[in-house]
């Protein structure tokens, strides 16, 4: 019996029918085609002539293409009248899911290259909208955060900026509680501040916020674990030594151990009950920096170093930022006003503390940052837009890959418009898949962000990763990458959904090959979306290039002190539960003994860390205290010890150093720098003259000059600075300074076995070199550059790939034309020549409009720019040359291959 | 195959040819064109190219109806019967038919058999 089956399921193929549905066929006509052929049989035929006959009578041709018409119309009676349109949407829809799913599984190739692109396009989205929303647009988990608002007092005197906010007195703020309206609820908290927390004799240095016992409830958060403080635990001082841990510092320093609760740490020495742990991804209300346990403000003396012990009843020493929840009703603007009044109040009643300062309210989603928050917003944004672009890149590459595609698929399309398709259900075919291709892409850009996230989050410096802000993929994210992925997959399947439609059936249907054409509309396309991928990764590359230049130049800011050979130890002898007589010794000692380790040249103790200067206000010249304390002097005050200078490397322009004999029986003595010098008594000597410090205390006299340095960023303009001598201001919180002939790294050993072995329970955590000090200063904007230049990179990898497969496709395309161009004698080097000038002419436009939108980009980030123009022209050089040189192997590799085409088999093959 | 215009003609009868066939009785493919060969004294022919699609097309619109059997000794098959749409149908274009040819018989100057 003749295969009857084999032979019409080989016609049948062309058609993709369902399965069943060709089952059934294939078995209707093999039945028909055997009897026809019995029949001849029985007429006497023999086997091969009745098999012709049968044959012979089929007509294929016409079979075909009337079964096809007939298996694409719909059956009108499948469905009820009437059927609800939703009905026939999601039906539609499931078909097209899956004729989608069929298109993308038998293009492998295309697919696998489509999703990957994709995929890096909405990672990096992923990732950066995961710092944005993490850091910028959700920063605290607390409830309604837009009716919350941080209390802070600045300078009555207009030059006050946000950055210029400071803390309030506890007993100003019990004041502000008591006489204001507008909040239903008024907390405190103080700066994370630096505690030895002593669990089973490991001491710990951890950071510990103070605040008032209805923190939490202001804030409308809720405990992970046990209970946060009771208001009678915030009512006597010093009684209720109770604490509440962070849950990171559980999940870290307690090892997510639920017994921790009821358990006694000790914080510098006194001992502390754990009561409760924090909500998970709270750290306090600074967005970056954020503490590992709150204790109650009544404890504050416990925890606070000696000279802010008398927090609680001292009116002048700054303890607390304020936190309100505005009354249901109240606007900021209502409560700013009340402020006012208050603040005027207090400022009559005790005008030795309060003259000159007013009341600032500021929403707590801007507080969060302080003086950070312009570069961080600025930051964020200006990624995000950089992401965005990357994905649009992403997004023509397999628009274009679409686009190629649809010429080799308009043969179908073509045939499925004459069976009575739609224009719009065509384009909703097609839509459907590439949506799909979004989504595909969508699921694999999310790992992709994930694990970016994780990157970023594992470069944070080890010191203080536990205090900084975490990165959280949460709701809000997973929602942004699905908006994408299914937004990427409109974007880039829209415009070849709309070409590949317009066909025009009979053109195509009549076309005698199978072989794709490429319009020359199609080409323009493709092209002008080419010379945009190269525009805009040119500019991608030229921001980070600009900024790469601008950190380098801040790398080599001279702060004004040597970092080479400089190495700190922060030590706190004071949390130690050491007394006065016993830090004083022990900074002698210290002093002593760790100067005579071989291989140090020089040691001392300052209160200050590099670049974290603290500023005081209200510092009053001898002969100039007429003036008005609104228009108080502030300066950079740094207790320093013997040796400060030589250690830091800080030249002394006038004047001595401290000595010995500034003890404290002697004058009380201070070193200033020329800026304050020269701010201050102008065309005058400034040693000698005698000046005051804010809090009240006696005159200080001038002996020394020392040159300015930065103290709190780098490159900052030059500002006043007061050093006085540790003899005469004693403090329990200095920082071991100390000067290595060598890499500092070579004596840090030595230094920690010589501190412990004065006291083991000493814990000596944190050191740094001057060379982390620096890196630890400019750590974000390294992280801002990282990221951008990886993001220039992907954009150019993206776009020299984009402009390898088009270049690759249309030299496949025109194999015909250049076998004929061989064959009428031109050469290799002529025919490598016309494709690279196809390739390089697109890149070239593709430069010019890159260079004119990063000349017009420039000028805007040249104010975030350090020591760079935003013309520079090495950064805009140096990214044009990578570009151009990428772009030419993009393009010289299918030129190659172009000038490798045979004329005969060119010719032969069509 | 006949000419240009006898396939034109063939195919605006199918649906007519069909229809009647299956008035009295079910019937597979094999089958009706066999019915058509021999009642037009041979000068009728439908193979798979002409008559399937028509079936199919006439299943679609609901005037027919195609099931399988299965009988003793015998692959199964599938038969098709006339639907009551398709008597309708049937009824509308046999007159239709007897108006048209007699209206081109006239105009022809043919005498109607």
């Amino acid at each position: 019996m003749p295969e009857w089956n084999l032979e019409i399921r080989k016609h049948l193929a062309g058609l993709h029918l369902r399965p069943e549905r060709e089952e059934e066929i294939v078995e209707e006509l093999s039945d028909h085609l055997q009897q026809r052929y019995e029949e001849f049989r029985a007429r006497g035929a023999n086997d091969d002539a009745a098999l012709r006959e049968v044959m012979g009578e089929i007509y294929w041709r016409d079979f075909v293409p009337e079964l096809q018409i007939l298996e694409r119309t719909p059956w009108p009676d499948s469905e009820p009248q009437g059927a609800p349109a939703s009905g026939r949407f999601f039906d539609d829809l499931w078909k097209d899911l899956r004729y989608a799913l069929r298109m993308l599984r038998k293009s492998p190739g295309f697919t696998a290259v489509a999703v990957l692109t994709l995929a890096l396009g909405i990672g990096a989205n992923t990732a950066v909208f995961t710092v944005v929303d993490s850091l910028i647009l959700n920063p605290l988990p607390v409830e309604k955060i837009s009716t919350l608002a941080a209390v802070n007092t600045t300078l009555a005197k207009k030059t006050a900026q946000s950055g210029d906010l400071q803390a309030i007195s506890y007993l100003n703020l019990k004041e502000i509680r008591e006489r204001t309206h507008s909040f239903g609820r008024l907390a405190g908290h103080s700066y994370p501040m630096a505690v030895t927390m002593t669990d089973k004799d490991q001491p710990r240095r951890v950071f510990a916020e103070i605040v008032t016992a209805n923190y939490f409830e202001t804030l409308g958060i809720h405990p992970f674990l046990g209970r946060f403080f009771l208001p009678t635990e915030d009512t006597t001082p010093g009684v209720a030594p109770v604490a509440v841990l962070g849950y990171t510092a559980w999940q870290n320093r307690f090892g997510a151990d639920l017994g921790v609760l009821g358990r006694t740490i000790r914080l510098n020495e006194t001992a502390f009950t754990i009561v409760g742990i924090g909500p998970k991804g709270f750290k306090g209300v600074y967005a970056v920096f954020g503490p590992d346990l709150w204790v109650p403000s009544m404890m504050a003396e416990q925890v606070l170093p000696a000279e802010q012990r008398n927090a609680l009843s001292d009116r002048a020493l700054p303890l607390f930022t304020g936190i309100g929840r505005l009354e249901p009703g109240v606007t900021l603007a209502q409560a700013r006003a009340e402020l006012k009044i208050t603040g005027a109040a207090l400022e009559k009643e005790d005008p030795n503390v309060n003259e000159g300062k007013v009341l600032a309210i500021t929403p707590l989603i801007e507080a969060a940052y302080g003086r950070e928050r312009q570069p961080v917003v600025f930051g964020g944004f200006l990624l995000m837009a950089i992401v965005g672009f990357v994905l649009l890149i992403a997004c023509s590459n397999v628009a274009n890959l679409l686009l190629a595609r649809a010429s080799v698929r308009r043969q179908e399309i073509a045939v499925r418009m004459a069976l009575g398709a739609g224009r719009q259900r065509l384009i909703r075919q097609l839509l459907t898949e590439s949506v799909l291709l979004g989504l595909s892409s969508g699921v694999l850009g999310f790992a992709f962000g994930y694990a970016g996230c994780r990157i970023l989050e594992s470069l944070r410096p080890a010191e203080y990763a536990q205090n900084l802000a975490d990165l959280r993929l949460n709701t809000p994210v997973f929602v942004f990458a699905f908006a994408i992925a299914i937004l990427t997959g409109l974007i880039f399947g829209i415009v070849p959904a709309l070409r590949s439609s317009r066909v025009s059936v009979s053109e195509v249907l009549k076309e005698e090959t199978r072989s794709p054409g490429r319009s020359r509309s199609r080409v323009t396309l493709a092209n002008a979306l080419l010379a945009g991928q190269v525009a805009v990764s040119l500019v991608l590359l030229v921001v980070a290039g600009l900024f790469l230049r601008s950190i380098e130049h801040e790398y080599i800011i001279d702060p004004g002190f040597q970092t080479k050979h400089l190495a700190l130890f922060m030590l706190y002898p004071g949390q130690a539960g050491y007394d006065r007589v016993r830090t004083e010794q022990f900074y002698k000692q210290e002093l002593d003994r760790i100067g005579r380790i071989p291989g140090i040249d020089s040691v001392s103790w300052a209160s200050n860390l590099p670049l974290w200067g603290r500023q005081e206000t209200g510092i009053a010249v001898e002969g100039q205290e007429a003036r008005k304390k609104s228009e108080a002097i502030s300066a950079v005050v740094d207790t320093v010890d013997l040796n400060y200078f030589s250690t830091m490397g800080i030249p002394l322009v006038e004047g001595r150093d401290f000595s010995e004999n500034d003890r404290d029986i002697a004058t009380p003595v201070a070193i200033i720098n020329d800026t304050m010098a020269a701010k201050y008594w102008p065309d005058q000597d400034a040693l000698g003259k005698r000046f005051q410090l804010p809090q009240g205390r006696a005159f200080l006299q001038v002996v020394g000059v020392a040159k300015t340095t930065n103290y709190q960023t780098l490159g900052e303009p030059p500002q006043a600075c007061i050093y006085v001598p540790l003899r005469q201001n004693y403090t329990d919180s200095m920082i071991l300074y100390l000067r290595s002939e060598r890499d500092p790294s070579t004596v840090l050993s030595a230094v920690q076995e010589e501190i412990h072995s004065f006291d083991p329970g000493l814990p000596v955590e944190d050191i740094r070199t001057g060379a982390k000090v620096i890196d630890q200063a400019l750590w974000w904007s390294k992280i801002g550059v990282g990221l951008l230049g990886v993001f220039g990179f992907l954009a150019l990898g993206l776009a020299s790939v984009g402009l390898y497969g088009i270049m690759a496709y249309s030299v496949n395309q025109r194999r015909r034309e250049i076998g004929v161009r061989m064959a009428l004698g031109a050469n290799q080097g002529n025919v490598s020549l016309l494709v690279l000038r196809q390739g390089m002419t697109v890149v070239g436009i593709g430069v010019v409009v890159g260079m004119t939108l990063a000349l017009l980009l420039g000028r805007v980030l040249s104010r975030f720019l350090y020591g760079v123009s935003g013309s520079d022209p090495v950064s805009l050089g140096a990214a044009s040359l990578a570009l151009l040189v990428v772009a030419f192997v993009a393009c010289y590799v299918p030129a190659r291959r172009a000038s490798r085409v045979d004329p005969l088999v060119a010719l032969r093959e069509s | 195959m006949g000419t240009k215009v006898e396939e034109e003609w063939k195919k605006g009868s199918a649906d007519l040819l069909i229809l009647s066939l299956l008035e009295d009785q079910q019937r597979h493919g094999y089958e009706i064109a066999k019915l058509i060969e021999v009642r037009s004294g041979g000068a009728l022919h439908f193979h798979v190219a002409s008559l399937y699609p028509s079936l199919y097309r006439l299943e679609k619109r609901g005037w027919i109806q195609g099931r399988w059997v299965e009988k003793a000794n015998q692959r199964r098959r599938r038969y098709y019967r006339l639907t009551a749409e398709g008597q309708r149908v049937l009824g509308l274009q046999r007159k239709k038919w007897q108006e048209f040819a007699g209206a081109v018989g006239r105009v022809a100057g043919v005498q109607h058999a």
